[in-house]
């Protein structure tokens, strides 16, 4: 560098000028570096669950929040106050409504994202398109993934986030606790030989249910029952005439829709008295908000349908 | 020939200074900013806010350009239909081009391939191969001509719609919500560099249709006539024909279906300025972008939360003017 600085200038006088001032910055260096250390102290490095190396900053203070389960992580570690922005269908905690909203997760409002100005996005790796997240990150807002796919990866995330917003120590007690109420459960079904047979449909029209490679599927399994749906298909679709091929013994409806829809869709399947779901009176709905969120509460969704398949036990 | 050129150039004026307006109205308005504080940023020289600043470069500007190009492409589609078939009512979307561009799209995107030139030249391919079919169909006989090409656009249209839900329930692509989203006229989301890549893409197209536009005048008044006047009018027909394709599949690829927008301006453009197309093509490609930009703003700020497609507001009022349309040609 000083060797190319000296052929560019021919006055030699004034090399011999700039040595002088570098060997001056040569001497001012460490200190440079500790002003610097200062000034990049604000960001470190970090791993995020997508396998991405993200830049973010070491005490966030604005933070949008891509998904809902994302918010329902941030206000369970208590870090609300952090929050700069959530999604349309953020609705729990109820309070969580207030936040400013940036359109829905899967068609995110880049412009209102920006106005924001966050100084850290986060984002759910399956979902959130892609596209959103390479222009944040044109505009210098680091977006860190999260990538929940099942109770594992759901309960990292909880410790990564928590990580990020300087909240180990919370997000340490919310995932022991969780996985806590999870192994008394994976204990309390070890115990029961008979497995229920699930159809567990998350569509209606359509009738679509969840294959092995949903967090579902593991919800099921863990709660003490056997996916009837199971197969390679993460979420396949199913006619009416192969569910009743199926027999199910028990049905359990998550969906978009509740209440009125629940008891149409109910009765449509107590056309068919003979289904074993049918005769004994096990056709369910439950919250998907529950389940189809890879949050805090999946535990308590987990612990619902444990209580489902196994009325007996759970009662004891 | 003078008298046409000031002509031209009044009329380009004119609709480039409403081109311009509705650019900076477009830039103006959106889901974050209020206009008052985008008008003090104009004032004040706009150096102080960098979020600002991001906002009405970066994300808004992109997205009028985009808006702009994809009007002009589609109304001077139109009006090229139009006079290439003699019939008032052909548009890339009714006739089916668009839709097969989006058949082909959507092909590209579930095989992965890039945007462009990828997901470009499936589109292309997608709507040549239906332009041959609503041609082939629409001329058997020469009687029903003017109807039955309409008929078959219609047709082939209602296949191609046929066709994507059919891709899209085969494929389990989490990417179908995009998908979705796209086909029914997506703006948002360019980069100044998707913008400046379908921008050197059709502009070539809208010189050379320019050039040939008084020959537009003479096939309007009948191929024969035409001929008589020494076009090669099969030569210049498969030139307007591919050209228009081209640009529409690109724009398809771009932006999705932005439906009736083709019908709306060459009509409205046709009944204010007459039927020459020297001043139609020019007036046209202005008055066309003008027109989209307006439409997406009305998509960006209409819904309270988010954003709604900027295909549904051009269907909104696209199809009653083309229902007001059909019944005023029958008369």
């Amino acid at each position: 560098m000083y060797q190319k600085n000296q052929l560019l200038l021919p006055d030699i006088g004034l090399t011999m000028n700039m040595k002088k001032k570098f060997s001056k910055q040569i001497f001012l260096l460490p200190l440079l570096f500790l002003f610097a250390a200062e000034s990049f102290a604000g960001f470190r490095e970090m791993q995020d669950q997508a396998g991405r190396t993200v830049q973010v900053p070491d005490n966030p203070q604005r933070v949008v929040a891509l998904a809902p389960s994302v918010t329902e992580i941030i206000f369970a570690l208590e870090q609300e106050k952090r929050l700069a922005g959530v999604t349309r269908f953020s609705d729990y905690p109820p309070r969580a409504q207030q936040w400013p909203k940036v359109g829905s997760y899967i068609q995110l409002d880049l412009e209102k994202i920006v106005a924001l100005k966050p100084d850290l996005c986060i984002a759910v790796k399956d979902g959130n398109p892609i596209e959103v997240v390479s222009r944040l990150e044109d505009f210098g807002i680091p977006v860190y993934a999260v990538n929940p796919v099942n109770l594992q990866t759901v309960m990292e995330a909880i410790r990564n986030i928590g990580n990020l917003l300087r909240a180990d120590a919370q997000a340490q007690f919310l995932s022991a606790q969780m996985e806590k109420r999870m192994n008394q459960i994976k204990k309390l079904t070890a115990e029961i030989p008979h497995k229920p047979g699930v159809f567990f449909q998350i569509g209606i029209n359509p009738i679509v249910a969840v294959g092995k490679d949903s967090f579902l599927h593991e919800l099921i399994l863990t709660a003490g029952g056997r996916n009837l749906s199971e197969g390679d298909i993460p979420y396949p679709r199913f006619s009416q005439e192969q569910v009743l091929a199926l027999s199910p013994e028990i049905i359990i409806i998550t969906s978009m829709a509740r209440g009125k829809i629940f008891q149409q869709v109910k009765k449509d399947w107590e056309k068919w008295p003979d289904m074993p779901a049918v005769k004994n009176g096990r056709i369910h709905i439950v919250d998907s908000d529950v389940l189809d969120r890879p949050g805090p509460r999946m535990v308590e969704g987990l612990e619902y349908l444990f209580r489902l398949f196994h009325p007996k036990a759970a009662g004891k | 020939m003078p008298d046409i050129v000031k002509r031209i150039a009044a009329v380009s004026f004119l609709l480039l200074l409403i081109l311009v307006a509705a650019g900076l109205l477009g830039l103006s308005l959106g889901s974050s900013q209020s206009l008052p504080t985008v008008l003090e940023y104009f004032l004040s020289g706009g150096e102080k806010d960098p979020m600002l600043a991001n906002i009405i470069w970066r994300i808004r500007l992109p997205r009028v350009i985009l808006a702009a190009l994809a009007g002009s492409v589609l109304s001077l589609g139109g009006l090229v239909f139009q006079a290439l078939l003699r019939n008032p009512l052909a548009e890339p979307y009714i006739l089916g081009i668009s839709g097969g561009s989006a058949i082909g799209a959507i092909l590209g995107i579930l095989m992965g391939l890039a945007r462009f030139p990828g997901v470009c030249l499936c589109a292309f391919a997608g709507s040549l191969l239906t332009l041959l079919l609503v041609v082939v169909m629409g001329s058997g006989r020469a009687a029903l001509k003017k109807d039955s090409l309409l008929l078959s656009g219609v047709m082939i249209n209602a296949f191609c719609s046929s066709v994507i839900t059919f891709l899209l329930s085969l494929s389990q692509d989490s990417r179908i919500h995009n998908i979705l989203f796209w086909l029914m006229g997506d703006l948002s989301l360019p980069d100044l560099k998707q913008s400046g890549v379908l921008a050197l893409l059709v502009f070539p197209c809208f010189v050379l249709i320019f050039c040939l536009s008084h020959i537009m005048n003479l096939l309007l008044s009948g191929r024969e006539m035409a001929r008589t006047m020494g076009v090669n009018t099969g030569a210049v027909m498969l030139v307007l024909l591919i050209c228009t394709s081209l640009m529409v599949s690109a724009t398809v690829s771009y932006c999705g279906l932005l439906g009736f927008v083709g019908l709306v301006m060459p009509h409205l453009l046709r009944m204010i300025l007459g039927p020459d197309h020297r001043v139609l093509v020019p007036a046209c490609i202005l008055g066309g972008g003008a027109y989209m930009i307006l439409c997406d703003i009305l998509a960006r700020t209409l819904p309270e939360q988010g954003e709604m497609p900027t295909g549904v507001i051009t269907a909104i009022i696209g199809a009653p003017l083309f229902i007001f349309l059909l019944r005023r040609s029958k008369k």
